[in-house]
């Protein structure tokens, strides 16, 4: 008798190429916003401000979300429609949110 | 006026979008606790209801939280930063000034608002990953256990992150509200 579930992949024949691009391409716009802050505040690349009124945040957040959608285009398009070893996808992801994490921890730039 | 424009955009901004996202955070937290298979079996048959709505929810979260750091950014930020007109004594009205001008608050701009400045973009960037997958693998994301894993660690930096954020809000509106 047929059911509501028919439809319902038990296991996905959709390979995760594009899903594991979103995971990374996060984890390197998370990077990018982290390196922008550090070298703002090392003052070796001054933020532009974008729009006056709130500074250079303007100008890191704009690039910062540039290099995420710029590598997640670029990720998407490379792994689309292939299998990806996934573990090493994630660890990557996960250092890269941390590394960008830590370098907008406003303790660390007062080491600099 | 009882509430300015800018005492309003900061409460639609920290309670509304901000609070949105964190409910829905810890909702998707919870519902993916909740629907985990207790039996460690994969690939089982499931109801498609729950994973179509979890991928709404997490839509719904990255869209909050944009609206979140981009109000935050660009109308509540350049509020709290105006300059002091010179000569200007009384601080109050000039957040940024306001929190700089003494050693004991100093530290409410030095640290708390110039996290809040970074890590909601990360927070957004991160949570947006999510709800690309959670709308695109569906099926997959139940029966992958490392993809699961994977969405359980990056919600939870996410809420972590959120809630983190969150609280330096409420302190800093604290000590010198945006008004």
């Amino acid at each position: 008798m047929a059911t509501h579930r028919e439809d319902v992949p038990t296991t996905s024949a959709r390979a995760n190429g594009a899903s594991l691009a979103a995971f990374l391409a996060a984890g390197i716009g998370s990077l990018a916003m982290g390196a922008l802050v550090v070298l703002n505040e090392a003052g070796i690349f001054p933020s532009p401000s974008l729009y006056g009124p709130a500074g250079g945040l303007s100008g890191r957040s704009t690039l910062a979300v540039v290099v995420w959608l710029v590598a997640w285009a670029w990720l998407h398009r490379r792994w689309r429609g292939r299998e990806i070893e996934a573990r090493r996808v994630y660890l990557a992801t996960l250092v890269l949110a941390a590394l960008g994490l830590l370098a907008t921890f406003p303790p660390l730039w007062e080491l600099l | 006026m009882l509430f300015s424009f800018d005492s309003l955009t900061t409460m639609f901004h920290g309670i509304a979008a901000g609070g949105l996202a964190l409910m829905g955070l810890f909702a998707a937290l919870f519902w993916l606790y909740a629907t985990r298979s207790a039996d460690g079996s994969e690939g089982r048959a499931l109801d498609p209801t729950p994973y179509r709505a979890f991928g709404v929810l997490m839509v719904l979260v990255a869209a909050a939280l944009w609206v979140t750091v981009l109000g935050g950014t660009y109308i509540v930020f350049p509020t709290y930063r105006t300059p002091p007109p010179e000569g200007v004594t009384a601080l109050v009205d000039y957040p940024r000034a306001f929190l700089l001008s003494d050693v004991g608050t100093a530290w409410l701009h030095a640290f708390a608002m110039e996290s809040k400045e970074h890590m909601p973009w990360i927070a957004s960037m991160l949570a947006t990953s999510v709800a690309f997958v959670a709308t695109r693998e569906r099926g997959r994301l139940w029966a992958d256990r490392g993809m699961r894993g994977m969405t359980v660690a990056v919600l939870a930096v996410v809420f972590g992150l959120v809630s983190f954020i969150a609280l330096l809000g409420v302190l800093v509106n604290k000590v010198a509200p945006v008004q």
